[in-house]
Parts: C-alpha cells; sequence; structure tokens
C-alpha cells in the first residue's frame, strides 16, 4: 500500500499563545507534531507492517520539516515539503489546493492525517483536499480495518453517542481521532535516519498551481481580529468544614448562580 | 444576489438536533435585524414530523426526502447540500459543530468555492449581512475573529449551547427539493453503529457536565457520580488520566486531545486544571470546583470552589442537591 500521511509542526499545549495586538500572536518557542497527525503516521506504519508498501510523510510549511523528521524517525519512508513564499498566510482551503495537487501526480492508495490540527482546530484540509482529489473521506476515525483486497475499509467513526461503521470504498482520506491507536515512541536508530533523511521539496511550479488560488490572495477566510479568551472572575469559596461547606455551596448554586 | 440564512438541520431518532434549533433560533433573530429569511434544510426520508418541529423557526423549509440520504453520508450529503445551495444561493449557511457538520462543511465549502469558519462560540451578523464568527484557536488561548469577505454561501459550524432557544414565531412553508443523487456512487455504506458508554446526551451537547479527573482513585467511584448525575440530570465526563487509566471511554474526553463543552452549569471533581483541560471547558458558563488541594490550578478557572475530597463531597451533594430540587 501506497500511503500518504499529511503533517503538521504546531505550538505543543503547553506553549504560552499571547495576543500581541489585533493582528498578530506572540507564540513561545515549544513545537511538537500535532498529537492528531502522530495517530495518523501509527496507523500508516502498522498498515504497511501488514500490507508492504510504502509510507510518505507531507507537510506544507516555508519553515519548520520537524513534524517530516518526527515521521522518518517513527518509521516513515520518505518525506515531502511543499514550500513557496506563495503560500503564506494560505487559509486551509489554500493549503488543500497545494496538497491536492501535489498528491494527484502520486500513487497513492490512502492518505492519512490528523482530525485538526492542534494550532488552528480547524478540521477543514482533510475532507477538502479530498474533494479536490475526487475520493471519498471519513472524520474523526476510532478504528480502521483494510480490506485483504485493499479495495475498501472498515471504519469507525466517532459521533455523538457511540461509535459508527462505515464501508468506505479506497483509495480514501480518513483523518484521525485519539484512540485510534498510540503513537510508538522513536527509537535513536530512527532518530539517526530522520536527521540525515532526504526531504524532497516541492514548490507551486513544479505543482502547477495556480499562485491567485494559495497564500493571502486565495483566502476564503479572512482573520479579522485575535482577542485574548474570555477571563473568569476569581472563584468564591466555601470555608466552612465539611459537611456545611456543601450545603452552603448548594445553596449558593441555587440563589446566587441560579443553575439548579 | 446571495440572501437568506440557511441552517442544515440535524435530526437522530426522529427529533431535532438541539443545537439545530438554537442556530435556528438565532438566524431568526439575525433575519429580523436584517430583514432577511431564515431557510431549514432537512435531509431523510419520511420528513413530515421533523418539518412539523421546525415550522416556527423558519420561513422556508427545504426538504430532500430521498432513501439515498438515509443514514448520514459524506458523499450524499455534499451532493445534496451543494445542488440546494448551487440553486437559490443563501448568504450565510449554518450547521452544528457535530460529527455530522464537521465532516460535511469543509467538504461542501470547498465544492462552493467558498469560505468555513469551524467550531465557532459566536456570530454576529453586520448590517450589510456580512457575517462575523468567533472562533477559539490554539485549543481556546486565543480567541479569532473571522468573516468570509468575498464569497457564498457564509458557512459556519457552530458549538451546542451556544444560542439559547428561543420561542417560535414564524409559519414556514414546505419546499420539496429533488437531488440528482441517482447519478452519483456513494461511497461510504453506514454498516452499523455501536452506542458508547452513556445512556446520555453528548458532554457536547449536555447543559450540565461532571468532570471527573485523576482524584477519583478508584473506577468503583464511579458509582458515586453516577448517582449525582442522575440527580442533575447531567453527563459525566473526564480528563485525560482517566482515559489514559481506562477507566472510562475516550468518546468523553473532555480537553484539547478530546471534546470541547460549553455547558451552562459544569462540575470539576477531582482534576487539576492541567491546560489540556481547562482550554476544553473555557465556554462553559458556571463552573464548579471540588479539589482536596486549596492550590489546584482548577480553581483559577472555577466560580465556585470547594477544597475537599470528591468521594467524601460527591455523596454528599447529590443529597443537598436532590433536597434544594425537591423543594423547588
Amino acid at each position: 500500500m501506497n500511503i500518504y500521511v499529511l503533517v503538521k509542526y504546531v505550538p505543543d499545549t503547553e506553549a504560552i499563545v499571547k495576543v500581541a495586538s489585533e493582528s498578530e500572536l506572540e507564540i513561545e518557542n515549544k513545537y511538537f507534531t500535532s498529537y492528531f497527525d502522530e495517530v495518523a503516521i501509527e496507523e500508516a506504519l502498522k498498515l504497511k507492517e501488514k500490507f508492504g508498501g510504502k509510507v510518505t510523510v507531507v507537510t506544507v510549511d516555508n519553515k519548520k520539516i520537524d513534524a517530516l523528521r518526527r515521521g522518518i524517525a517513527m518509521g516513515a519512508d520518505e518525506a515531502v515539503q511543499i514550500t513557496d513564499p506563495g503560500l503564506e498566510e494560505s487559509d486551509p482551503f489554500g493549503i488543500a489546493r497545494a496538497l491536492a495537487a501535489f498528491l494527484q501526480k502520486e500513487p497513492y492508495d490512502l492518505i492519512l492525517c490528523g482530525r485538526q490540527a492542534m494550532d488552528d482546530d480547524a478540521g477543514v484540509v482533510g475532507p477538502a483536499t479530498a474533494e479536490l482529489l475526487g475520493i471519498p473521506h471519513a472524520s474523526a476515525i476510532l478504528g480502521l480495518d483494510v480490506a485483504d483486497d485493499g479495495k475498501s475499509a472498515r471504519v469507525d467513526r466517532q459521533i455523538e453517542g457511540g461509535k459508527e461503521h462505515i464501508r468506505c470504498s479506497l483509495p480514501a482520506l480518513l483523518t484521525a481521532q485519539k484512540g485510534l491507536n498510540v503513537p510508538r515512541i522513536p527509537q535513536v536508530m530512527g532518530m539517526m535516519k530522520a536527521m540525515k533523511a532526504d526531504v524532497r521539496k516541492v514548490d507551486l511550479t513544479e505543482l502547477g498551481v495556480d499562485p491567485a488560488m494559495v497564500g493571502a490572495s486565495g483566502q476564503k477566510v479572512r482573520v479579522l481580529k485575535y482577542e485574548p479568551p474570555p477571563q473568569r472572575s476569581s472563584a468564591t469559596m466555601v470555608e466552612e468544614d465539611f459537611p456545611e461547606n456543601v450545603k452552603h455551596l448548594v445553596k449558593l448554586l441555587q440563589e446566587e448562580a441560579k443553575v439548579l | 444576489m446571495a440572501q437568506g440564512i440557511w441552517v442544515f438541520v440535524e435530526h437522530a431518532d426522529g427529533a431535532i438536533r438541539k443545537v439545530s434549533l438554537e442556530l435556528l433560533s438565532a438566524a431568526c433573530g439575525f433575519a429580523k435585524k436584517t430583514n432577511g429569511t431564515v431557510g431549514a434544510v432537512l435531509f431523510g426520508t419520511g420528513m413530515d414530523s421533523m418539518v412539523e418541529q421546525v415550522t416556527g423557526y423558519a420561513d422556508r423549509i427545504y426538504v430532500v426526502d430521498d432513501e439515498r440520504l438515509s443514514p448520514y453520508t459524506a458523499d450524499g450529503y455534499t451532493l445534496a447540500l451543494t445542488h440546494l445551495a448551487r440553486e437559490d444561493t443563501p448568504a450565510i449557511l449554518l450547521a452544528g459543530s457535530t460529527s455530522m457538520g464537521r465532516d460535511l462543511f469543509p467538504r461542501v465549502a470547498m465544492r462552493l468555492e467558498t469560505g468555513l469558519a469551524p467550531d465557532c462560540t459566536g456570530l454576529e451578523v453586520a448590517d450589510d449581512g456580512k457575517l462575523v464568527a468567533t472562533r477559539p484557536i490554539y485549543g481556546g488561548k486565543v480567541f479569532c475573529k473571522v468573516s468570509i469577505p468575498d464569497s457564498y454561501p457564509q458557512m459556519a459550524t457552530v458549538r451546542p449551547n451556544t444560542f439559547p432557544l428561543e420561542e417560535p414565531n414564524r409559519s414556514g412553508e414546505r419546499v420539496q427539493i429533488d437531488a440528482p443523487l441517482q447519478e452519483i456512487d456513494i461511497r461510504q455504506k453506514v454498516e452499523g453503529f455501536d452506542k458508547a458508554g452513556q445512556e446520555k446526551v453528548d458532554i457536547t451537547e449536555a447543559e450540565v457536565v461532571i468532570g471527573v479527573g485523576r482524584g477519583i482513585k478508584d473506577p468503583a467511584n464511579f458509582k458515586a457520580v453516577k448517582e449525582l448525575a442522575d440527580v442533575l440530570g447531567a453527563t459525566i465526563g473526564v480528563t485525560r488520566a482517566v482515559v489514559d487509566n481506562g477507566w472510562w471511554d475516550v468518546n468523553d474526553q473532555i480537553g484539547k486531545s478530546g471534546k470541547n463543552i460549553s455547558a451552562r452549569l459544569y462540575f470539576a471533581f477531582g482534576l487539576s486544571g492541567a491546560i489540556h483541560h481547562v482550554l476544553g471547558i473555557q465556554t462553559c458558563k458556571t463552573v464548579v470546583a471540588v479539589n482536596s488541594d486549596p492550590n489546584a490550578l482548577i480553581f483559577n478557572y472555577a466560580d465556585y470552589g470547594l477544597v475537599g475530597d470528591m468521594t467524601q463531597v460527591i455523596p454528599a451533594l447529590k443529597e443537598h442537591i436532590a433536597k434544594a430540587k425537591g423543594e423547588v
């Protein structure tokens, strides 16, 4: 199986992200490979172990290729960086255009990515890329079982109140949810391989993408303003001893907050 | 010229999903302000009772009654929705930020070559009909206002419990539409469904959520939590640590690698308030924290706090809440 995994390097969950001004963010230099993307890489590696083939990690990023190195360290075979100054300020639809332009020339059987990247939390790139490629998608999957003939897969999708089982024809694009697997920790050999790995660079000219469709000029969604999250005023603490404190709390919830 | 605000309406087991009614309520408010119209979009089979449930919330109810639209598939619904939106382009197209909304809308937006603001916690419509959507990014460390500047429909998915339900006051006309579903190959086929864990409304939609952290110590203690949940009509959610210990299903995990919730009332029991978790509860209205550590971070994010052992506090809380509710 030829599997492509779309990955992104994003600020770590613990990283401090502050609103510097309405149009600018201050992001602490603490990054990691978006967790759901790691889940996608792990799933690809498991499929390769079962069916053979090749796993390629792909990112759209002009600066950071650490997510590609992480993918190689985990066991991916090849890495591709889509990079071009014209891609700066792309929205998810622009990123999907670049990815689809690349993927349509590749011999893919399956494309995987995280259910959303942990920076913009949008979850748009996966389904939008599938749409451009004309292949089916399923998002937020918790289980995957590819048929022996490689022509379809049984997919478990997380929906409200449970799991839905879908039979989906391949090739398809599937987005990974936490719970699909537990991503492996790269071993020293893998890390060394990743340091030396060749990363193939691809630009918009090679992809034949119209620069007007990506970057700032291709934006379908425009950021107007960044704001800090709403602040909660400090908590009212109930100070009495048990069980008086519980009684007091219930009284506050009923009479002051009026939430019971 | 694109006009009207449409809501893609979800239904399950014969009932309209609450988030869809919330969005229709909001759409009615926006339409009043801009002198616009509200459209409700319903897909499925045997839709009479569904239509009845939304009649008061829309001017036009667009119904595609087709067996190929039951149950949901991304391929079938994308075709039907893009077909409708091309016939009669709405200015704004909304859906709940649910598993269906988030599966469907990105694909529809790409096919219509328009923009989408996903997973919003606020919407405004300017006098000129332009949508301004608020969405948390970086897990909620930043709130971002976005617009869809020059394409239609302006699309957004919105979290449950963002807008209040209003009294219905319109009387919608049913518009039956045929979509060319026979012409496509629907490549996803739903084979089954497993109910997970609680027979309760999902944590993303629940009005009252009880969050449980590592302080539960022993999964046997969930019995008391469930009893409190029954008294409150609450759904139970858990932290990552509880899921990673194998004590509860990942479907109910709150936080950055789980789900974001917007409950009216949230109880945080025995959880420290790690950033992963508090990002997921940011849009909850009233937060009550119970923790044995007086310095636990969660108290910084709470409206009410109580220092104590959750296993001791929960049964007492259940008793007093039951009493309080009984007296009302």
